[in-house]
């Protein structure tokens, strides 16, 4: 069953407490994102369930197996470190026998696996250089080399790839969801990159201070994240956070959007309970960027679509679409929209908001109103 | 508008800071090089082809001073001592100095006054260790005394005066002086140590000690040459500790030739002789060095 579960795991150095009752579980063969802030414990997080660390307080347990007193060797687990870690003084391939040397699989054997792990990662003509002799990419295919070899329940990657350049970071990021998919195998995998973790992940553990902010899929977490630091956190551009005054009007929540010049009535879906509490007060409503468009772009199936009026203050052309940078309720506003009707500084645009996916937070508790 | 424009065709400020200054500086050093090494070398060398006795002469005199060396048993004895002492002096100051290094390692308490005490003998002239440690070896005031105190009265501990041990002796204080200062050297190599090699290690499933002598260990190399080339050039010009702890005695039992050098070329007149085993000193350091420095060259060229 569960391949991997945290239970209310805590770690403190003295006073200070790091990793404040953390829970998660995953399946065989899913791919687990830890994904927060630098410094918010990841790989604190990583390093205990590697045995590295130990557990202040709380259970780890790896296939059924409560593995808080085993020692690295014995959990059956392989990692893959930022740095790479490679033996310096060792050849590529001393390198990824030095495991199974140590736990004495015969030379035979040893000689096979090397082989498969060389051609899976194509790195057989590198095996008999040093570490030194290897670029960044080639290092950390030696790095997973080492951990392939091992054939483990479980492999933790700590930031593996963040030491790389752009252009290779993606290149190497597809290779492992390849490799997940092929091999199947549990993997933990610690970023502070939000693209990362979208694209690589079955199951995204956002956390901050040393708390799982949120666990869930990458679309749960990019569609409803549970708090206003999931949702800034997750999402390139970032959401718009606009305070807003929450009205209601025939069932729905309505809120009121100024431009400087015009207060807009904006109607959104159907008020919830929790919302409904907030009627009359102040609430923060967040609208990703590509929910807030213009007219031609919006898809065209959604009904009751709002528009607004506002006036460019920026625009920032990525190529495909233009960021169009405006102002409501006095806060900067970011929405996505085609180059053609992106308009120029200073121009009066019309923009379309789609309702159904506005969230509404509550300013005091940072929490979604669902 | 650029400075050079400014100053052509003639004296142009920047132009005489990026090529003249850097030049003019480097320049006392590195004249004082040349004539305090090479020119003295050159002299050196040329003498010892000389009939040299109390003053220079500089009539050439062929290969006299070398056959006459060659034919001095109190040159081999030096030379052997130096094997010995050398020897032992450079293998037990890495040993000691690396274990040290390692069991400092492994983050205990008070270790920054550990490594301070380890260092201090560092800090002392070799004539001061010497005179300390002739007064511990001494039988009559030292260890054997306080052993005969204590009551074990059987104990003989007399290397400083017996000419077979004499050389044993100046290992060890030899060694006391400087294998903390080995330590200092290989505990900055352990710690340049990239953490997470040893927690891959550990992942592996290898033991301390396997990770200590088959990965960070031989990850030291560049600090055991260093250390080699620092405790071997101590050895070869080892003096002034021999001078203060016997004095070269008994007899000339821990002669060494650094004191053959000076006794012949300065205390007994004969200048030409103690050049020629300046020489021999010199070719035995270049020996010892060069192919080090040789094959490190070559391992960086073709890294
Ligand atoms: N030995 C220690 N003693 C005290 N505090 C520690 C110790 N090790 C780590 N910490 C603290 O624990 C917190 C979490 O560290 P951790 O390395 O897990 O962060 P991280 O999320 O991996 O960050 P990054 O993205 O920068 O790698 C940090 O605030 C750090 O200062
Ligand atoms: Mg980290």
């Amino acid at each position: 069953m569960g391949a991997l579960s945290i239970r209310n795991v805590k770690k403190s150095y003295g006073d200070t407490h790091i990793l404040k009752g953390i829970d998660l579980e995953i399946d065989k063969g899913q791919f687990l994102i830890l994904v927060g802030p630098s410094g918010c414990g990841k790989s604190t997080l990583l390093n205990m369930i590697a045995g590295l660390d130990d557990i202040s307080s709380g259970e780890i347990a790896i296939a059924d197996r409560v593995v808080n007193k085993l020692s690295p060797k014995d959990r059956d687990i392989a990692m893959v470190f930022q740095s790479y870690a490679l033996y310096p003084n060792m050849s590529v391939k001393k390198n990824i026998a030095f495991g199974l040397e140590i736990r004495k699989v015969p030379k035979a054997e040893q000689e096979e696996i090397i082989a498969r792990v060389a051609k899976t990662l194509q790195i057989e003509h590198l095996l008999d250089r040093k570490p030194s002799q290897l670029s960044g990419g080639q290092r950390q295919r030696v790095a997973m080399g080492r951990a392939l070899a091992r054939n483990p329940t479980l492999f933790l990657f700590d930031e593996p790839l963040s030491n790389l350049d752009a252009k290779l970071r993606v290149e190497m990021r597809t290779e492992i969801k390849l490799l997940h998919q092929r091999l199947g195998t549990t993997i933990v995998y610690v970023t502070h990159d939000q693209i990362e973790a979208m694209t690589l992940g079955d199951r995204i553990a956002v956390m901050k201070d040393g708390e799982v902010k949120q666990f869930g899929s990458p679309q749960e977490i990019y569609d409803t994240p549970a708090n206003l630091y999931v949702a800034g956190f997750i999402g390139s551009p970032a959401m718009n956070f606009i305070p807003v005054q929450l009205g209601e009007e025939g069932g729905h929540a309505v809120v009121v959007l100024d431009n400087g010049s015009t207060p807009q009535s904006v109607r959104l879906g159907p008020i919830s309970e929790a919302q409904r509490a907030f009627v009359g007060k102040q609430v923060i409503l967040g609208v990703r960027p590509e929910q807030l468009t213009d007219p031609e772009s919006a898809h065209s199936d959604r009904t009751n679509l709002q528009s607004l009026q506002a006036t460019v203050a920026i625009t920032e052309p990525t190529g495909p679409d233009t960021l169009v940078t405006v102002t409501l309720n006095g806060v900067k506003t970011v929405a996505r929209c085609h180059p053609r009707a992106a308009g120029h500084p200073g121009q009066a645009v019309t923009l379309v908001l789609d309702p159904t996916k506005a969230l509404l937070f509550d300013p005091a508790s940072e929490k979604r109103l669902a | 508008m650029t400075a050079a424009s400014q100053g052509a065709p003639g004296f142009s400020l920047s132009r005489f800071a990026d090529t003249i200054l850097p030049k003019l500086v480097i320049a006392p050093t590195v004249l004082a090089c040349l004539i305090g090494f090479y020119a003295f070398i050159g002299w050196t060398a040329w003498l010892s082809f000389t009939e040299s006795r109390l003053l220079p002469r500089y009539e050439w005199a062929g290969f006299v001073q070398y056959i006459e060396l060659f034919g001095n048993d109190r040159w081999w004895t030096a030379m052997q001592n130096l094997a010995v002492f050398g020897g032992l002096f450079i293998f037990f100051g890495l040993l000691i100095g690396l274990v040290m290094a390692v069991l400092l390692d492994q983050k205990i308490r008070g270790e920054g006054a550990i490594r301070t005490i380890y260092l201090y003998p560092m800090a002392l002239s070799f004539i001061v260790t010497g005179t300390a440690w002739k007064w511990i070896l001494n039988p009559g005031l030292g260890v054997e005394k306080l052993l005969h105190d204590w009551g074990f009265t059987g104990v003989v501990f007399d290397w400083i005066i017996n000419p077979d041990f004499a050389i044993y002796t100046v290992v060890i204080a030899g060694i006391w002086q400087s294998s903390g200062f080995v330590m200092a050297l290989f505990l900055a190599g352990l710690r340049g140590v990239d953490d997470s090699i040893i927690k891959a290690a550990q992942m592996d499933g290898a033991s301390l000690p396997t990770i200590y002598t088959r990965i960070i260990i031989p990850s030291l190399r560049p600090v055991f040459l260093s250390a080699f080339m620092i405790l071997a050039h101590i050895a070869v010009k080892s003096f002034d500790l021999v001078m203060a702890l016997t004095g070269g005695g008994p007899g000339f039992a821990t002669d060494l030739p650094s004191i053959f050098m000076y006794q012949h070329g300065f205390t007994r007149g004969q200048l030409g002789l103690g050049a020629a085993s300046a020489m021999m000193m010199l070719f035995t350091v270049a020996a010892v060095v060069m192919p080090f420095l040789y094959s490190e060259l070559r391992r960086e060229r073709r890294g």
